[in-house]
C-alpha cells in the first residue's frame, strides 16, 4: 500500500510540485526583474532630476539683461561740444580724442567718454552722494582695463553702465547685472572700432583745439 | 529535486542583467565617447588656459604698448627708440591675434574671474601680486611717473619697468604653454617666451650702459 503510493501517488505529487516551483520560480524572476527595472529607472530618474535641477537653479539664479537697452547712434569726429540723446550718452558724435580708461573722481566731459565707448570700453556712472563703501566696491568690481567709473549728475538710478549703443540702468554697486552686463559689452561684438586703444588719450581735460 | 527548477530559470535571469547591464555600458560608453569628441573638436572653455591667457595677455602687452609709445615721445636715443618700436608693434599685432581667436571661439573678452584665475588655484598666488594683477604690470604710479620724466630719467625708468613687464610675460608665456590646449595659443606663448626672454638681456645691457 504504502509503497504501491509512493510510487503512482508521487509521480503526481511530484508533477505538481515541480510545476509549483517552476511558477514559484517564475514569479522570482519576473519579481527580480521588475525590480531591476525599478531600480535602474529610479537611478536614471535621480541622475536626471539632479541634472535638470541644477541646470534650472542656474538658468533662473542667473541675473537677466531683459532691462538693457539699445539705441542707434552716429560716430562722427567733431571738435565742437556734442548733445546727446541718452543721459549718460551711450554713443553719437564725439571729441577726436578719447578719454583714458580708469577710475575718475570727478565727472568726465562726454564727448571723450563716448570716443572710449567706441574703443570698447564700459562706463560706469554712479550718482555724486552714493555711499564711499559703494564706490569702492565699483573700482573693486570692473576690470583694470577698458573700463572708465565716475561719478555723474542726474542718473536715472544710483548707478548705470553704458556701453557703445547699449545701456542698464542699476540699483547700486551690488547689483549683480552690472558684472554680466561688463562681460557681455566689455570690448563686445557692439564695439565700432575693436582693437583701439583705451590709454594714450585724454586724462579727463577737453582738449582746447581750434577747428 | 533542487536542480531542475532553479537550472533552467537562473541563467534566464542572469541574462536579463546581462542585457541591462550591456545596454546601460553602451549608453555610457557613447556617452562619454561624443563627450570625449565634443571636447576634442569643440572651442575652448571660458574658463581655461586657452582664453584667460588669450585675455590677461591682451592687457599685459596693451602696457607695454604704452610704455613703448610714452618712450619714444621722451627719448631721442635711436637704439632705445627702435626697440621701443619693435615691441609696440609686434605686441599690439599679437594683442590683436588674441582677440581674433576670442572673437572666433564665441567667448567674450571679458573673463568671470580674477585675472591669472587660469592658472589654477595652486598657481595663481605665485602668478598674482598681492593687489590681483598680473606679474610685470607697472603700477598706475609707476607709469605716472614714466609719463612726467624725460631724456636718460624716462630711458632707465622704461628699461626698469620693461625687463619686470616682460620676466612677468615669460612666466605668463610658460604658464600657458604648459596648460593650453589649443595649437595656436601654445604656438604664440613658445614665441612670446622666447622673444620676450632674449630682449631682457638686451634691455638689461642698455639700463647698464645707463648706469
Amino acid at each position: 500500500m504504502s509503497a504501491s503510493s509512493k510510487g503512482k501517488g508521487g509521480a503526481r505529487a511530484g508533477r505538481a510540485k515541480v510545476d509549483e516551483l517552476r511558477q514559484a520560480q517564475q514569479a522570482k524572476e519576473r519579481r527580480s526583474r521588475l525590480i531591476l527595472i525599478g531600480a535602474v529607472t529610479t537611478v536614471v530618474a535621480l541622475i536626471a532630476g539632479v541634472v535638470g535641477f541644477t541646470v534650472w537653479r542656474d538658468v533662473s539664479t542667473r541675473p537677466s539683461l531683459d532691462a538693457v537697452k539699445k539705441f542707434d547712434v552716429t560716430r562722427e569726429h567733431t571738435t565742437e561740444p556734442a548733445t546727446y540723446e541718452q543721459s549718460p550718452p551711450v554713443g553719437g558724435d564725439h571729441h577726436p580724442a578719447w578719454l583714458n580708461c580708469g577710475v575718475y573722481p570727478q565727472p568726465v566731459p562726454d564727448e571723450l567718454a563716448v570716443h572710449s565707448l567706441e574703443h570698447g570700453a564700459v562706463w560706469v556712472t554712479y550718482r555724486p552722494d552714493l555711499p564711499a563703501d559703494q564706490v569702492t566696491a565699483l573700482e573693486d568690481a570692473i576690470p583694470d582695463t577698458y573700463m572708465v567709473l565716475s561719478p555723474r549728475e542726474g542718473l536715472p538710478s544710483p548707478v548705470v553702465a553704458s556701453a557703445w549703443g547699449t545701456q542698464i540702468e542699476l540699483t547700486g554697486a551690488d547689483d549683480p547685472r552690472l558684472e554680466v552686463f561688463i562681460k557681455e559689452f566689455r570690448q563686445g561684438p557692439n564695439t565700432p572700432e575693436p582693437g583701439a586703444a583705451c590709454t594714450g588719450g585724454s586724462d579727463g581735460e577737453l582738449p582746447t583745439t581750434t577747428g | 529535486m533542487s536542480g531542475s527548477p532553479a537550472g533552467p530559470t537562473a541563467p534566464s535571469v542572469s541574462r536579463t542583467t546581462l542585457v541591462v547591464v550591456a545596454v546601460i555600458a553602451a549608453l555610457v560608453g557613447a556617452l562619454s565617447g561624443s563627450w570625449f569628441m565634443h571636447t576634442r573638436n569643440s572651442p575652448p572653455s571660458d574658463f581655461g588656459a586657452d582664453a584667460g591667457f588669450s585675455r590677461d595677455m591682451q592687457a599685459h602687452h596693451a602696457q607695454a604698448v604704452e610704455m613703448a609709445l610714452l618712450v619714444r615721445e621722451r627719448s631721442d636715443d635711436e637704439e632705445l627708440r627702435t626697440v621701443a618700436y619693435d615691441i609696440l608693434t609686434s605686441q599690439q599685432q599679437q594683442a590683436g591675434q588674441m582677440y581674433g581667436w576670442l572673437v572666433q571661439w564665441g567667448l567674450p573678452q571679458t573673463g568671470s574671474g580674477e585675472p591669472m584665475a587660469w592658472v589654477g588655484e595652486d598657481h595663481a598666488k605665485a602668478h598674482t601680486r598681492p593687489d590681483g594683477t598680473m606679474p610685470g604690470m607697472a603700477s598706475r604710479a609707476l607709469l605716472d611717473e614714466l609719463r612726467a620724466a624725460d631724456g636718460l630719467a624716462a630711458e632707465r625708468l622704461f628699461l626698469t619697468l620693461m625687463i619686470a613687464h616682460h620676466e612677468g610675460g615669460v612666466a605668463m608665456a610658460d604658464a600657458a604653454l604648459a596648460q593650453a590646449r589649443t595649437t595656436e595659443v601654445r604656438t604664440l606663448a613658445a614665441a612670446i617666451s622666447s622673444a620676450q626672454a632674449s630682449e631682457i638681456t638686451l634691455l638689461q645691457r642698455m639700463l647698464d650702459e645707463r648706469g
